[in-house]
């Protein structure tokens, strides 16, 4: 299981969004723009890499979004948000610096840094994925003594599509970090002279001490088989294995009932869970 | 403990109104019985469990969260009048102290304790069934009971807000003991719930298999009707509603035998199958929450299977799957 989120007195009432100002906003892809957030009063959020928050849009609802910022980083919220639906398109047409938005939580279990702290760590994101890896990739620079050798593998389907480019371009070039990024594909019309292939065309070249690594996966469904079968042939057991799971969250907090694993609720028991307690479940992976 | 006749039970309750919010067994004018407030329709206590779900007093179907106006937010606060519900039966009760226990766990949902905290719930049980049949009794899991002996109700606290209730009932015949009667309840056949059991131990054994589902959901029209009525079932929808000014936040029933049920806006949906919707729904009471909370969520109320037009409730779904995979295997004894 990922760290279990501290159980805090619940806030009362418990779907009461919390005030918070747009502090800026960035396009990220055509379709993806970063949304830093800040609370109103003040106060830090409290989150850890790998949680989520329910964004609260007043006429549209709320919906469930990763972090993509280390608290190490300041008391702020960064999210990566995707324009998907109803409530994601609105905060990408109405949010500017300066507007008010709800948040509740941060919610979710986080990434167990605790058990990372002294190996190497491989962090493996596809698409939307980066969103919460971004906030883990953050905290291992901010305690870089913390770790061993710290890999990022990314990938997205265009060069376009890729999140995050400035923080890509920095860490691919960055001491600290070995970052290597693939697409699916690179249309002409798209500059591009890394690797073309999906993420795990990225994965038999790398050289990892089973004895000592702990990998970490997020990205879109379809990735987690063949990423998990990469990883067992470099001899990962599977509670070396991170997952974070994406799901429909409609309440946050164990009771709406629609991200549920079998007898697990991924907003609570998840996001992140370690690979060998959710595998056997169907409809996990 | 005091007796009463049903015209007494009637006219305590309706002097009850002053203090609370009664909630009561009340006949519609097509014969169905449901839980409403005394002026809603004329009180029918005796008829066994009511039509419609039993639980929703605490969580109704539609509940507002909260109203947003010109930058201000009013939550839901508790309700003034404390909610009397009565007309549960001992199944009924038991599915409440389920949800009970999951709106209280992890993070407390105060939108259902709102309405809960402060309540009281009064079972009927005994001689006063649909048809003449007798009705479990809860022993328990509320605060009164009223134990029907065919002609009087007997009064059985078994909390402090129970014995207050009591208190003020008007006085009545005294009766010592309702042994005759507890054997009577106790001498209930209870082959449904070792049907459930023996169904509850194959499903976490992994021994129902997905073309067992595809059966059922072939069978299955999304009327998601055994969803809605269920005393256990607690999916919620969460939607804004704008109405002039004024944003409202609601939460809503929800259904997971619905396709968009686990849709998310990226496409994937973990539940897009009919079968795994089929399974959820069963699997989820039997083995799912048994193996998170340490028991079954079914209480055997019946009312999927009296609703359900394609006859797939939770009742005929075990029969089932005890039929077809319950005998001994080669490879294991019978479960």
């Amino acid at each position: 299981m990922g760290r279990p989120p501290t159980r805090q007195q619940a806030p009362a009432p418990l779907y009461r969004p919390v005030p918070c100002t747009v502090q800026s906003v960035a396009d990220l892809t055509p379709t993806e723009k970063l949304f830093r957030l800040v609370r109103e009063d003040g106060r830090p959020f409290g989150h850890r890499p790998g949680q989520f928050v329910q964004v609260s849009m007043l006429g549209a609802g709320e919906a469930p979004i990763s972090v993509s910022s280390s608290p190490t980083r300041g008391p702020y919220l960064d999210l990566g948000v995707r324009r998907a639906g109803e409530l994601t398109g609105l905060m990408h047409e109405v949010l500017a610096p300066g507007a008010e938005v709800g948040i509740r939580g941060p919610f979710g279990t986080s990434f167990d840094t605790d058990a990372m702290r002294g190996g190497d760590v491989l962090l493996i994101a596809g698409g939307c994925g980066l969103a919460p890896m971004r906030a883990l990739i953050q905290y291992c620079e901010d305690r870089r003594d913390e770790f061993g050798n710290v890999t990022v593998l990314y990938g997205a389907r265009t060069p376009e599509d890729r999140l995050y480019k400035d923080d890509l371009a920095e860490w691919s070039r960055s001491p600290h970090l070995d970052c290597r990024c693939t697409v699916d594909e690179a249309p002409p019309d798209q500059q591009w002279d890394g690797n073309v292939g999906v993420i795990t065309t990225l994965m038999p070249p790398l050289e990892v001490d089973p004895q000592r690594t702990t990998a970490v996966i997020v990205g879109p469904p379809v990735m987690y088989r063949f990423v998990i079968s990469e990883l067992e042939a470099k001899r990962l057991r599977h509670d070396q294995v991170i997952v974070s799971l994406e799901r429909h969250m409609k309440c946050g907090v164990g009771k709406c009932g629609h991200c549920t694993i079998e007898h697990l609720y991924c907003c609570l028991d998840g996001p992140v869970f370690r690979l060998d307690e959710i595998i056997h479940l169907k409809g996990a992976i | 403990m005091k007796s009463l006749t049903l015209q007494q039970v009637q006219d305590f309750l309706r002097s009850l109104t002053s203090d609370y919010d009664v909630q009561a067994p009340i006949a519609l004018p097509d014969g169905t019985r449901v839980l409403g407030r005394l002026d809603e329709g004329p009180l029918a206590i005796p008829g066994g469990r009511v039509d419609s779900k039993p639980t929703s007093p605490f969580f109704p179907q539609l509940d507002r969260i909260f109203a947003y106006r010109r930058g201000s937010i009013a939550m839901q606060q508790p309700v003034e009048k404390p909610l009397l519900v009565v007309g549960l039966t001992a199944e009924d009760a038991d599915a409440l102290t389920f949800i009970d226990e999951f709106f209280a766990a992890e993070y407390r949902d105060d939108v259902y304790f709102n309405k809960r905290d402060r309540s009281a719930v009064i079972v009927v049980s005994g001689r006063c069934g649909k048809d003449g049949g007798f009705l479990k009794i809860a022993g328990g899991d509320c605060d009164l009971e009223f134990v029907c002996d065919g002609e009087r109700y007997v009064l059985v606290p078994y909390t402090e807000a129970g014995k207050r209730l009591a208190h003020r009932a008007p006085e009545g015949d005294e009766v010592s003991s309702i042994a005759d009667l507890q054997a009577e309840s106790d001498a209930l056949p209870d082959d449904d719930r070792q049907v459930l059991e023996r169904a509850s131990r194959l499903l976490q054994e992994d021994r129902v298999p997905e073309e067992f589902w595809a059966e059922i959901a072939d069978r299955c029209i999304a009327c998601t009707a055994c969803n809605l009525l269920c005393p256990t079932c607690t999916c919620f929808e969460v939607f804004d509603w704008t109405r002039g000014e004024q944003i409202e936040r609601y939460r809503l029933w929800d259904s997971c035998q619905l396709a968009g049920f686990m849709r998310e806006a990226s496409g994937h949906n973990p539940m897009g199958e009919e079968h795994v919707r089929t399974r959820r729904r069963i699997h989820h009471k039997l083995a799912a929450d048994r193996t998170r909370w340490g028991r079954i969520s079914c209480s055997l109320c019946g009312r999927c299977d009296d609703v359900c037009p394609s006859g797939i409730g939770i009742k005929a779904v075990t029969r089932e799957i005890v039929r077809r995979f319950g005998i001994e295997k080669e490879n294991g004894p019978e479960t």
